[in-house]
């Protein structure tokens, strides 16, 4: 069975990370997997690359006009196929735009999409405009999950994108924890999960080995795959091939989230 | 997305695809048509459009529903229209505005389930080929059940083919193309009356698009009845008005200007191609005309005239209408020597339901 998924968190919290570690456990197993980077920084793959960076779909359409599955989908670390969006400089023009030119071109003219077993977006932020929501709105994701940590204003995000998710009818598979070291963190992300009616996957804990393995351009996968940071990944990727207990979430009030960060 | 970074890109004003896949629906004998976006968005052609007997309605958006989305708009305006009108169809048409903040035409629809067909139209005016927006509408009609596949694969190739030749011989030939109003009508036809009176042989082609073929057959039809008059050899007239080609709505376009010729005392004496072919009609024109009368005096070429391939007439004295301002450099610069514009043709031939007269075919009927 197929599965294609979007990986929704507050900026910062670890997307990436996890995303591209997730795949490359994915890879590891036999499990063709792509990974699709909608952020303009275009830096979801980068650890899949050996730290380089690929073309990007926007600035390929932009000089060409059209694209060639060649021009922007890469085979990176274990055989995880990856592309990434692009878009504009900060400041200029229209990401969301740029998500949603770049997806429907390369959905035109990708086989990797079409022969992968996972497809993993990488989306950045929250769902901020239509142009964001465009994997799900057009029908390419079929199930989100969202990273966050324990912290107050990571779960605010994490609850914002379910106000979105609710409005696409998407349902939600589960949460993921990064851990920043709050207090009580791995209890609240559950309290948190719990009330959305989603189990919690994975609690990723704060390791710098992540860090330096993405200084090395690799995932953990990669860098370090004897480690128990490399386990996390390949269990949380483990869950994510069998998770079938997925709901579209109805998001929480202010005031009872407040009261679960307490 | 298109992207000419390395392209000089045309400079004039262009058609829009926004435009295109309006008159694709009217071609469809959709009943409404709703445009999802700003209310002056296409106004001089919805309202056109509506003369023609089509709907179109507006989400009319503005500032904040840029902002905040316009799903629950366009679910209204879907709903409100169909209670109102009581349509076999929908279309609903994008513009860039909700295009741009990726407004998603497919849940709206499912939300309202309205009952009736939908047609998505997902366009957005930025396109360098306005014929980009018929394309995408006939894909959404083919999409919602509505059009049979290998129409939808003719249509297509016949607005590839009719993108090729504005390309290399119409108005988008250049980055920028001065407007012309073309020729003085009443010189022009002062020197095919004389052509005619000095017992010339002559060509009558009409080589048109859709309805704009109520007025150009007007040209061909004053031209016979002009020598007619005057006692000269009967022109030839070759038509793309091929009764059994295209939508409905084409084809009754076809089947009334030839019935209307008819009822005038002039023939068709060769037919070649349907009213949405004139991309090949023109070829189809050129081969009659090398194969049968490449020894002719004159030829009229009224419609689309850089249609027809310029070899095929080499020689002949060309007097060529069209209704595009910008079409009028090329063809001079191509050889034609006279070249009239009928100006504001295609308004006046919306809401029509027969052959309207032609400036140039009236100027010619006052000489006479």
């Amino acid at each position: 069975m197929k599965k294609h998924l979007a990986i929704y968190g507050k900026g910062g919290i670890g997307k990436s990370s996890t995303a591209s570690n997730v795949a490359a456990a994915m890879g590891e197993k036999g499990v063709r997997a792509m990974l699709i980077g909608c952020d303009p920084k275009s830096d979801s793959s980068i650890t899949l690359l050996g730290g380089k960076r690929i073309p990007t779909i926007m600035d390929t359409v932009r000089k060409k006009g059209s694209i060639k599955e060649e021009d922007v989908v890469f085979e990176g670390f274990n055989g995880v196929k990856c592309a990434e969006v692009g878009g504009p400089e900060p400041g200029v023009g229209c990401a969301g735009r740029g998500i949603i030119v770049a997806v429907q071109a390369l959905q035109k003219t990708s086989s990797a999409m079409k022969d992968s077993d996972v497809i993993i977006y990488d989306v950045p932020g929250d769902i901020v405009c239509g142009g964001f929501a465009v994997p799900i709105t057009k029908g390419m994701v079929r199930e989100a999950y969202i990273i966050t940590s324990g912290e107050y204003m990571p779960l605010y995000a994490a609850n914002n994108i379910c106000r979105g998710l609710r409005t696409l009818h998407t349902p939600l598979s589960g949460i993921i924890c990064n851990e920043r070291e709050a207090e009580h963190e791995r209890e609240i992300v559950e309290k948190f999960a719990a009330a959305l009616g989603v189990p919690m996957l994975a609690y990723i804990p704060r390791h710098k080995i992540v860090q330096n393995c993405e200084r090395a351009g690799k995932s953990v996968i990669e860098g370090e795959p004897e480690s128990a940071m490399a386990d996390v990944y390949r269990s949380l990727a483990g869950r994510i091939l069998t998770e079938k207990n997925k709901k579209v979430p109805d998001s929480l009030e202010d005031e009872d989230l407040r009261k679960l960060t307490r | 997305m298109e992207q000419l970074e390395t392209v000089d890109r045309i400079m004039q004003p262009r058609p829009s695809s926004i435009v295109a896949a309006l008159y694709t629906l009217r071609d469809l004998d959709t009943d409404v048509a709703i445009l999802h976006g700003p209310p002056g968005c296409c106004f001089k052609h919805s309202r056109l459009l509506e003369e023609d007997g089509m709907h179109v309605v507006t989400t009319a958006m503005c500032d904040s529903d840029y902002v905040f989305g316009g799903h629950d708009l366009l679910v209204g305006v879907l709903k409100k229209a169909v209670d109102r009108f009581h349509p076999k169809t929908v279309g609903i048409v994008g513009t860039c505005a909700s295009m741009i903040i990726g407004e998603n035409f497919h849940r709206a629809v499912e939300e309202a389930d309205v009952g009736v067909p939908v047609i998505e139209v997902e366009i957005h005016a930025g396109y360098n080929d306005n014929t980009h927006g018929a394309i995408v509408t006939l894909e959404a009609a083919r999409a919602a059940g509505l059009l049979g596949e290998a129409e939808l694969e003719r249509q297509k190739r016949m607005l590839l083919l009719a993108t090729d030749i504005e390309k290399k011989f119409g108005a988008a030939s250049r980055d920028y193309i001065e407007p012309s109003r073309g020729d003085l009508k009443y010189r022009a036809a002062e020197r095919l009356l004389e052509l005619m009176r000095g017992g010339k042989k002559g060509l009558s082609v009409l080589n048109a698009k859709k309805e704009t073929a109520y007025m150009f057959a007007d040209v061909n039809l004053a031209v016979s009845q002009a020598a007619k008059v005057v006692g000269a050899p009967a022109p030839v007239t070759i038509a793309n008005l091929d009764p059994d080609i295209g939508l409905p709505r084409i084809r009754r376009y076809a089947t009334t200007i030839t019935s209307q010729m008819a009822e005038a005392g002039v023939a068709v004496d060769h037919v070649t191609g349907g009213l949405d072919e004139y991309p090949v009609s023109g070829e189809t024109a050129a081969r009659v005309i090398t194969e049968k009368y490449s020894n002719y005096d004159y030829v009229v070429l009224s419609g689309v005239p850089h249609a027809v391939p310029f070899e095929a007439v080499r020689g002949m004295e060309i007097f060529s209408i069209t209704n595009g301002p910008r079409q009028v450099e090329p063809l001079k610069t191509a050889g034609h020597r006279h070249v009239m514009v009928e100006v504001d043709l295609h308004p006046k031939t919306l809401g029509v339901h027969g052959m309207v007269e032609s400036e140039f075919g009236e100027t010619l009927r006052s000489m006479i």
